[in-house]
C-alpha cells in the first residue's frame, strides 16, 4: 500500500459528515438545507458547521431564497467542489486497485 | 484492511448518490386521493350511464385531470411544508419519466374521441389499454422513486394483460366471433375495470404506504 495516496486524500472531504454531504450534493444540481439535514440525520447546528468548513474551502455555494414567502436554503457545489470529490473518489478507487493488485 | 476501508467507503458514497437522487416526498396522500377519485370516477360513470366510447373517455379525462392536478397539489403542499423546492430534480425525473407512457394513454383516448363509437365494447379497449399505459408510466418512474412502485407498475401492466386474455378466452368464438363474455359487465361504460384498478388498487397502496411510510420516518 502506497502510503503516498493516503496522504494525498482531501482531508476537508475525507471526514464523514462532509463526505456524506459532498456525495449527496455530486448526483444533484442543487439540494436544500432540510433535504440535507432529513436524508443524512444530522441536526441544524452539525450540518450548519460542516457546509461552513466546505464553503470556506470553495467547495459548496449556498443560497438563500424564499419561496412562498417562506426562506430556502439551498447547497450546490461548485466547479472546484466537484473536481476536488472526482479526484477524491479517483484516489480510493485506486487505493482499492492497488490493494487488489497485491 | 487499507482497500476495505476504501472500498466501504466508495459504497457508502454510492449509496448517498442514489439516495439523493430518489424522489422523496410521501406518497400515501397521492396514493388515496387518487383511488378515491376512482372510485368516484366508477360511482359517476354508473349514475350517468355513459353508452359511447367517447362520453366513456371524456368523463375519465374528466378524472385524469382533477387527479394529476390534485397530486401536483399534494406534492406541492409537501414541498412548502418542508421549505424545500417543488420542481425539485428528483419531482422533475419522475414527472418526465411518465410523461411517454401518459401520452400513450392521452393519443389512444384522443383517437377514441375522434372515432366516436357508438358501442360500449370501445370503453373495455380503452381501459385496458390506459391500464397497461399507466403501469408502464409507474415503472419508468419507479427508477426514481422507491422500489415498491415498480412493483405496482408491473401489478397494472399484468392485470391489463390478464383482463385482456380472460376476455378472449371467455369470449366464445373469440372477439371478432362477436358473442358476450360473462366479463363484459367489467369493461362496460360504468368502468367497474377502472374502479378496480385505478381506485381499489390506489386506495391498497395508500392505506400500505401510509403505515410502512411512518414506519420507515420513526425508524
Amino acid at each position: 500500500m502506497n502510503p503516498e495516496l493516503l496522504l494525498q486524500l482531501d482531508r476537508v472531504i475525507h471526514e464523514k459528515g462532509r463526505l456524506a454531504i459532498m456525495s449527496m450534493l455530486a448526483a444533484a444540481p442543487e439540494l436544500s438545507f432540510t433535504e440535507l439535514r432529513d436524508a443524512l440525520a444530522m441536526t441544524d447546528g452539525n450540518l450548519t458547521t460542516h457546509i461552513r468548513a466546505l464553503q470556506q474551502e470553495g467547495y459548496l455555494t449556498v443560497a438563500k431564497s424564499y419561496q412562498n414567502h417562506r426562506p430556502l436554503t439551498t447547497c450546490s457545489l461548485t466547479p472546484a467542489g466537484r473536481k476536488a470529490f472526482a479526484d477524491y473518489i479517483n484516489l480510493l478507487e485506486q487505493i482499492v486497485r492497488q490493494n487488489k493488485a497485491k | 484492511m487499507e482497500s476495505d476501508w476504501a472500498a466501504e467507503h466508495l459504497q457508502t458514497i454510492r449509496t448517498l448518490m442514489e439516495r439523493s437522487a430518489v424522489y422523496r416526498r410521501a406518497l400515501a396522500p397521492i396514493m388515496i386521493f387518487n383511488g378515491a377519485l376512482g372510485i368516484s370516477g366508477t360511482v359517476l360513470s354508473c349514475i350517468s350511464n355513459i353508452e359511447s366510447s367517447r362520453a366513456f373517455v371524456l368523463a375519465w379525462a374528466v378524472v385524469a385531470a382533477v387527479a394529476l392536478t390534485g397530486s401536483f397539489l399534494l406534492v406541492r403542499r409537501q414541498a412548502l411544508k418542508d421549505s424545500e423546492p417543488f420542481w425539485s430534480p428528483p419531482t422533475r425525473r419522475v414527472a418526465q419519466a411518465m410523461v411517454p407512457a401518459l401520452t400513450v394513454g392521452l393519443f389512444v383516448g384522443m383517437l377514441a374521441i375522434l372515432a366516436n363509437g357508438a358501442g360500449q365494447s370501445g370503453a373495455g379497449v380503452i381501459s385496458l389499454i390506459w391500464c397497461i399505459a399507466y403501469g408502464c408510466a409507474l415503472h419508468a418512474a419507479g427508477f426514481f422513486m422507491p422500489r415498491g412502485i415498480r412493483l405496482l407498475g408491473w401489478l397494472f401492466i399484468l392485470a391489463g394483460m390478464g383482463s385482456a386474455l380472460a376476455l378472449l378466452l371467455t369470449t366464445r368464438d373469440g372477439i371478432a366471433g362477436g358473442q358476450a363474455s360473462p366479463l363484459d359487465p367489467l369493461f362496460d361504460g360504468r368502468g367497474f375495470f377502472m374502479g378496480i384498478m385505478f381506485g381499489g388498487l390506489h386506495l391498497i397502496c395508500g392505506v400500505y404506504l401510509y403505515f410502512t411510510e411512518k414506519g420507515k420516518n420513526a425508524a
